[in-house]
C-alpha cells in the first residue's frame, strides 16, 4: 500500500486556497493525514468543486451533512478523492435557506441534497428533482426536525397534534 | 377441538412485517426458516402475501411512514388473525423511545397477540412465542 | 397516486409499484418501475420507511447512552457502526485506545463481515430460485454465529466496542476452537465459490444481469462490494486505514464483471480474506489493557472528526461535532446503502421485471417483490390489481401480437 503523509494533503489545501484567494476559502485545517476541514463561500461552492474534481480527483461525494449552528445554517460537504476526506463546509444564513446543487457535477450527490432540504429545510436551487425522500407524505410542511428549535415534544404537538410519551403521561 | 382449529393451529402460514426495524430481529426471524431451527416442522411456512397469511410477525419501532402500511396489511389478512411483535422495539420503542418519527410499539396501531422481548430474541425465543401462540390458540 | 415528477407516460408504459411490504425479509423500502413490457425504463426509489430519527435522538444523549443506538442503526452491521462512532469520538477527544482493543475491534469487524456476505449469499440464491443453496448457506451461517455469540454474547448487536476500548476481552484457551470453525468457513465458503462459478442454475441468471460499468459506478459515487464488483477500488479499509488494517496483510478485491455474478465473487472472495484477518489476529493478538477509562459524565473538547470505515455493504461516514458537553452538538451518519441507491437505479433501468429481485438485492439492502402488482392508468385516473387468470390472459394477447 501507498503511504501518504500529511504534507501532500496539506499541498492540496494550500493550492485550493491560492486557486480561489482566502476571502472564498477559509478556517482551512488539516487535523491528520486524510482528513481537511474548510469553510467555504456560498456562492465560490461550485466553482471550488468543479476545480476539486478536476484538478485533485475528488470525483465522490460521501455525503451531504446539514448542521443547525445557532445563528446560522451550515451544509458540509464530504468529497473524497482516493482516501482523502475533503469536508467542505458552507455558511448559509437563516433567513435565506437555499445552497446551489451540486448534482450536475457530481451525479453521486443527488439523494443527500433531498435529504438536506427535508431534514434541515435548506433547499438546493438547480436539483433536478427537489421533492420529499425521507419524511412521510403527510408530514406538515415547514417542520424540519433537524433545526435546533424543534425539539421531540414540539414536533409531536404539530405533527400529531398533542404531546404524547412517558414524559408527558 | 374442532376441526377448524386444529387445521388452523397446525399449519400457521406467517407474515413477516418490518416496521422500521434495524434487521437484527428480521434475521433472526429468516434464521427460524433455515435447517437449525426450522420453524417448518409444526407446519409454519413463511409467505408473501398477506392474503395467504394468519399469523404476521411485526419487528421494528414502528415508523411514521409505515404506520398506514402496517395498518392496511393487517386489514388484508383474514380471520382469525395473530399479531406477533418481535423485539423490544416492537413491544414499545425499545432503545428508540423518544424519537421524532416513531410511533412506540405496535400496540398503539394494531392489537397484538404475543410479545416475544429481546434486542434481538434469539431464534429460540421466537419459535417458543409462536408455540406459545399455538397453544393458547387451542393447539 | 403520486406521479412521477410530472413525467408523461407513453400509451406502452405502466408503473408499477413494489414495497414497501415484501415477501422475502428486510427493509421496506419501495421502488416504482416505469416499464415498457417486460423492461424496465425508469425507477424511482422511495425510502424514508425506516426513518426514526436517530440523529435527533443523539443529539439529547450522552456519549455512552449513543452507543447503544448507534448499534441499532442496523442491526447487521451494528459493529461497524459502532466502530465508526467510537472511533470518531475519540478523535474528538484525543483518546487513544490500547493496542489489544483495535485488534478486537478489527476481530469483530471481519466476524460481521462474514456473517453479513454469508447471509446476502443466501439471500441472492432465494432471489434467483434456488433455495437449497440459501438452506445450505444460512446452515453454515449459524458457525460464524456461534462464535459471535461465543465471543460477545449476543447473535446480533454485540456491544463491543465502547468508548476507548471494548468491553470484552477474548479469552486465549478459546483461539485453537476458533481456528477450526474459521478453517470450516473458509473451507465452505471456497464450495460456493466453486458452485457460483460453475453452476448453470447461477450462470444464467446472474452473468450480464444488473450490468453497470466503471466510469457510471464512479460518476454515481457507489461504494463497497457495489463498486467493487464494477472494477472500482474503492476499500477504505485500504484507502483510509483505520485501527491496524495498514499492518494486516490482506488482498484488494475487485472485479471487472460489473454484474450479478461479479457482486457474488467480490463477496465471497471477501469472506475468504476476512477469515484470514480473523485468523491473522488471531496469531499476533498483543496481551495487554482492552480499555481506557471513559465516564458517562465526561465532556469532550469542542472539535470535529469525520471516521470513515468499510461496513460490509460500503463506505460508512461518522462525522461529530462536539461543543464542549458531555453529549454531540450534531451527530451525522450516513449508511452504506443510500449512496449505493444511484448506482442501484442505473443497474435496474434496461433489465427485466424478472430481474428486479436479484438486481435490488445485488448491492444487499435484499429486496424482492413481485406477488403484489398494482397498475395505473393515467387517462381514467384509477388503480386496480390484477389476478392470476387475468395476467396470463394480458400475457397471451401481449403475445399473440
Amino acid at each position: 500500500m501507498k503511504k501518504v503523509s500529511i504534507e501532500e494533503h496539506i499541498k492540496i489545501v494550500e493550492d485550493l486556497v491560492k486557486e480561489f484567494g482566502e476571502e472564498n476559502i477559509y478556517n482551512t485545517k488539516v487535523p491528520r493525514a486524510y482528513r481537511a476541514f474548510a469553510h467555504v463561500k456560498r456562492e465560490k461552492l461550485r466553482d471550488i468543486v468543479r476545480y476539486l474534481k478536476e484538478e485533485h480527483g475528488f470525483v465522490h461525494v460521501t455525503t451531504i451533512s446539514g448542521v443547525d449552528m445557532g445563528e446560522n445554517y451550515e451544509v458540509v460537504y464530504h468529497l473524497r478523492s482516493e482516501g482523502f476526506s475533503f469536508s467542505l463546509k458552507v455558511p448559509v444564513p437563516k433567513d435565506d435557506p437555499k445552497v446551489p446543487s451540486i448534482v450536475d457535477i457530481i451525479n453521486g450527490a443527488v439523494l443527500y441534497e433531498r435529504e438536506v432540504n427535508d431534514l434541515l429545510g435548506i433547499f438546493p436551487e438547480g436539483h433536478p428533482d427537489p421533492r420529499r425522500l425521507i419524511l412521510a407524505y403527510d408530514w406538515p410542511e415547514g417542520v424540519h426536525p433537524l433545526r435546533k428549535e424543534w425539539d421531540i415534544q414540539t414536533i409531536r404537538e404539530k405533527v400529531d397534534g398533542k404531546r404524547w410519551g412517558k414524559d408527558v403521561e | 377441538m374442532s376441526i377448524l382449529t386444529w387445521a388452523r393451529t397446525h399449519s400457521p402460514w406467517l407474515i413477516h412485517f418490518n416496521a422500521g426495524a434495524c434487521n437484527a430481529c428480521d434475521i433472526e426471524v429468516v434464521a427460524i426458516l433455515t435447517p437449525r431451527f426450522d420453524v417448518e416442522r409444526f407446519g409454519a411456512l413463511l409467505k408473501g402475501s398477506p392474503r395467504h397469511a394468519d399469523v404476521m410477525v411485526v419487528s421494528g419501532s414502528v415508523s411514521r411512514k409505515i404506520r398506514d402500511r402496517l395498518k392496511r396489511i393487517y386489514e388484508q389478512m383474514p380471520d382469525p388473525k395473530f399479531v406477533v411483535a418481535v423485539g423490544s422495539c416492537a413491544i414499545s420503542g425499545g432503545v428508540f423511545q423518544d424519537c421524532y418519527n416513531v410511533m412506540e410499539g405496535v400496540d398503539k396501531i394494531i392489537p397484538v397477540d404475543a410479545y416475544i422481548p429481546g434486542c434481538p430474541p434469539k431464534p429460540e425465543a421466537i419459535l417458543d412465542g409462536v408455540v406459545k401462540l399455538l397453544m393458547s390458540a387451542g393447539y | 397516486m403520486e406521479r412521477d415528477g410530472g413525467k408523461t407516460l407513453s400509451e406502452r408504459e405502466f408503473i408499477i409499484p413494489i414495497g414497501p411490504q415484501h415477501p422475502a425479509l428486510k427493509e421496506p423500502e419501495s421502488f416504482l418501475f416505469t416499464v415498457d413490457g417486460e423492461v424496465v425504463v425508469d425507477v424511482e426509489p422511495r425510502i424514508g420507511y425506516n426513518h426514526r430519527g436517530i440523529e435527533k435522538a443523539m443529539e439529547s444523549r450522552n456519549y455512552i447512552q449513543n452507543l447503544y443506538i448507534t448499534e441499532r442503526v442496523c442491526g447487521i452491521c451494528s459493529n461497524a457502526h459502532q466502530t465508526a462512532y467510537t472511533g470518531a469520538v475519540e478523535e474528538v477527544g484525543s483518546i487513544e485506545i490500547p493496542e489489544r482493543a483495535k485488534y478486537i475491534r478489527v476481530f469483530m469487524q471481519e466476524l460481521e463481515r462474514i456473517h453479513s456476505h454469508l447471509l446476502w449469499l443466501g439471500v441472492a440464491a432465494h432471489e434467483i430460485g434456488f433455495d437449497t443453496m440459501f438452506y445450505y448457506v444460512w446452515r453454515d451461517r449459524e458457525v460464524v454465529m456461534d462464535l459471535l455469540e461465543e465471543v460477545s454474547g449476543n447473535r446480533c448487536n454485540y456491544a463491543m466496542a465502547t468508548v476507548g476500548g471494548v468491553r470484552r476481552d477474548l479469552p486465549r484457551d478459546k483461539y485453537p476452537k476458533w481456528h477450526k470453525m474459521l478453517d470450516k468457513l473458509a473451507e465452505r465458503t471456497n464450495y460456493y465459490i466453486k458452485v457460483a462459478s460453475t453452476e448453470k442454475t447461477i450462470l444464467e441468471r446472474a452473468v450480464g444481469v444488473g450490468y453497470l460499468g466503471k466510469e457510471d459506478m464512479i460518476r454515481l459515487s457507489g461504494s463497497g462490494p457495489n463498486a467493487r464488483s464494477s472494477g472500482v477500488p474503492c476499500d477504505i479499509r485500504k484507502l483510509t486505514p483505520y485501527l491496524i488494517y495498514d499492518e494486516i496483510p490482506f488482498k484488494h478485491i475487485y472485479v471487472d464483471n460489473g454484474d450479478v455474478l461479479g457482486q457474488v465473487l467480490v463477496r465471497t472472495l471477501e469472506v475468504i480474506e476476512a477469515v484470514k484477518i480473523c485468523k491473522w489476529v488471531l496469531d499476533k493478538i498483543p496481551e495487554g489493557e482492552i480499555a481506557v477509562k471513559f465516564n458517562p459524565m465526561q465532556r469532550l473538547p469542542e472539535g470535529e472528526a469525520v471516521y470513515l470505515v468499510e461496513a460490509q455493504r460500503g463506505e460508512l461516514i461518522h462525522y461529530t461535532i462536539s461543543d464542549g458537553r458531555n453529549m454531540p452538538y450534531r451527530h451525522k451518519i450516513r449508511a452504506p446503502t443510500l449512496g449505493n441507491i444511484p448506482s442501484l437505479v442505473e443497474r435496474l433501468k434496461g433489465g427485466y421485471i424478472a430481474d428486479i429481485p436479484i438486481t435490488i438485492a445485488g448491492i444487499d439492502p435484499c429486496f424482492s417483490c413481485t406477488d403484489r402488482m398494482a397498475f395505473y392508468d393515467e387517462g381514467k385516473d384509477k388503480t386496480w390489481t390484477w389476478t392470476d387468470v387475468e395476467l396470463s390472459k394480458y400475457r397471451k394477447e401481449w403475445y399473440s401480437r
